[in-house]
């Protein structure tokens, strides 16, 4: 009972502090806050969405910076060519991120561990190399391509305030997504499928289906991601969206934690944050970047958010044990 | 203008080839992947660029030193860190996480310790090219060809012929029987990741004269290399090689009579096409299925 009540106030309290932070940041003079919440809340989404696919199903993605990029690319290019308000490109190229991973995971789903994490690359560059050389020059080539920021019925997003709202909304609307997919049947048939693919076949569920729908699903979310970095930036360049940039979804997911709502969220945050916190030791990024990946794979197998449940745990089950001895 | 074509496609598909054979190598004896390859070409190339041209070293010495050096390297990161995240079995995607760490860590370290630059090689030969059937070839290109034949064969009469080469096969194939029977599996799982590294760096010093040495040689030639692999029949030695220099032709084929700016793309889409139609690859091997 006593829980029950105590957790509507932590929630609220964390809602409010969500809302009141762009002012906060503002407040405190330090502008740049608030365009770093907004990319933090892309990645939220985007590593989300990777977590679906790895986390729940158990299927590795080394390209995922394709599917970013054709949400990206998609909605700036609806947009330029077709005219098409850009709220509703956003949409269509999200969905064309969805279809083309349905498309890829397809044949895909049959790879075992290690080659799914080689065909993903090739994905990723294959669709590097088109945007670079795209036919008849419709991506810009190297230039890359400029464009607007997003119009939400009539008033513009152009300020990083206005974006951070819609952001907030975006991811809040996407994690209350991915939490209703996976307590339900679909979510539940994923993580039989991590577990063990061939019992699941057993137990009578369409494995082939369910790990095209995870693919695709994640897909959607890396998708929309990268539509909202296109509004967000206004410019869109193939050096975004190469082989570096999935390696970061990956590594964003596995510092987190992942298989939860909340691991994705720690690590997206932290990893942009050190990345960012970095950015004057540019010529060692990649360095620190190789250094920093390689500790957390040595020292923390579970993730940030997985050990400190893990930890959370213990502490536990030491306070019972504790409570036990003493009576 | 077709002889010139193949002659380039055979310098690169060799080297191809000797980037795919250390994959097999080490998804034979450990069952792992190491994307690390691409980089130890170019760190092999700029290893052999220090010893020929600012040491002055003879370029026979320099080409043993530089793989020595490799080999080290491999054997090293094996012990200290590949093995370190078996023991703890972790998940296999974080051992192929930790070798992009290690890539990411050469590549910076290569860029700090020499330039970004581009650097080139002096004249290795005295004759810079020698006339084949009518048209005038490069002597570091016949070298290069020449040298990975000798290195492939030597590869395969090693692991044939030899007692550690057949312990290597042994520990391969079945890691417990193979230790039951007094094999230091561990040493010849590491051993095996150091023949990878050394092959890679000679591929590196073979190609640094023709191409030129900088920083991202070695990582799109190490990812392609895979595709490679992949075609011959992923940890099929024979299927390395023949996957290698069929890439490599094929690559510069469609560079010189299609188009240069799909030839990225062309190994790419190769690397999906057998994945997804024939994972067995030319030579059949089953490898790679569960």
């Amino acid at each position: 009972m006593e829980k029950n009540k105590k957790l509507p106030v932590a929630k609220i309290a964390l809602c409010m502090v969500l809302l009141a932070l762009p002012f906060l940041f503002t407040a405190v003079g330090f502008q740049y806050g608030v365009l770093v919440c907004c990319f933090a809340f892309l990645y939220i989404i985007a590593v989300s969405g990777l977590d679906i696919d790895f986390g729940y199903c158990g299927q590795i993605s080394m390209g995922h910076a394709a599917f970013f990029a054709i949400g990206a690319y998609g909605s700036v290019m609806l947009h330029q060519y077709f005219h098409i308000p850009i709220i509703f490109t956003m949409v269509i190229a999200t969905v064309l991120a969805a279809a083309v991973g349905a498309v890829i995971a397809y044949p895909a789903s049959k790879l075992v561990f290690h080659f799914l994490s080689l065909a993903t690359i090739a994905f990723g560059e294959i669709v590097y190399s088109l945007l670079l050389n795209s036919p008849k020059g419709v991506t810009g080539n190297a230039v890359g391509m400029f464009t607007d920021s997003i119009n939400l019925l009539g008033f513009s997003l152009s300020s990083n305030e206005s974006f951070y709202y819609f952001g907030l909304a975006c991811t809040a609307i996407f994690l209350m997504a991915k939490w209703l997919m996976v307590n339900s049947k679909v979510g539940r048939a994923w993580v039989a499928i991590r577990e063990n693919p061939h019992a699941a076949g057993g137990m009578g569920i369409n494995v082939t289906k369910y790990k095209v729908m995870a693919f695709a699903v994640s897909a959607f979310y890396t998708g929309f991601a990268g539509a909202m970095y296109a509004h967000l930036v206004r410019y869109i360049g193939p050096d975004t969206f190469t082989q570096k940039q999935s390696v970061m979804f990956v590594t964003m997911m596995l510092f987190g934690g992942t298989g939860s709502i909340l691991g994705p969220i720690v690590g997206a945050v932290l990893v942009f944050s050190i990345t960012e916190g970095l950015r004057m030791f540019e010529q060692y990024q990649m360095l620190i970047y190789g250094a920093l990946l390689l500790v957390v794979i040595v020292a923390l197998p579970g993730g940030v958010y997985g050990e400190m449940k893990k930890l959370a745990g213990k502490l536990l089950q030491k306070g019972k044990g504790g409570e036990k001895s003493a009576a | 203008m077709l002889l010139q074509i193949l002659v380039s496609g055979f310098v690169l598909g060799c080297v191809y080839g000797l980037i795919a054979l250390g994959y097999s190598l080490i998804y034979k004896s450990s069952g792992l992947m190491n994307f690390v390859q691409g980089d130890v070409l170019t760190l092999g190339a700029f290893l052999g660029y220090t010893f020929y041209s600012l040491l002055g070293l003879p370029y026979w010495l320099s080409l043993i030193c530089t793989v020595l050096t490799a080999f080290v390297f491999g054997l090293f990161m094996e012990k200290f860190v590949i093995r370190k995240l078996l023991r703890k079995s972790v998940l296999a995607i974080y051992i192929v996480l930790a070798t992009i760490a290690i890539q990411y860590i050469l590549q910076n370290a290569i860029q700090a310790i020499w330039s970004t630059k581009m650097l080139n090689y002096p004249q290795i030969f005295p004759v810079p090219s020698v006339s084949v059937a009518g048209i005038m070839v490069q002597s570091e290109s016949i070298f290069c060809i020449v040298m990975s034949f000798v290195c492939m064969a030597g590869l395969q009469f090693f692991m044939k012929y030899t007692r550690f080469g057949t312990a290597m096969r042994a520990a391969a194939m079945d890691a417990k029987a193979a230790q039951a029977c007094g094999i230091n599996t561990s040493l010849s799982t590491g051993i095996s990741w150091g023949i990878a590294a050394g092959m890679a760096a000679l591929a590196g010093i073979l190609l640094g004269p023709i191409y030129g040495v900088f920083i991202m040689l070695g990582s799109t030639i190490g990812r392609k290399g895979f595709a490679g692999a992949i075609m011959g029949g992923y940890g099929n030695m024979y299927g390395a090689i023949v996957g290698g220099i069929l890439l490599g032709l094929v690559e510069t084929l469609v560079a010189g009579y299609l188009s240069s700016t799909y030839k990225d793309m062309i190994a790419y889409a190769l690397l999906l096409l057998f994945l997804f139609v024939k994972p067995t690859g030319i030579f059949n091997e089953r490898a790679i299925t569960e």
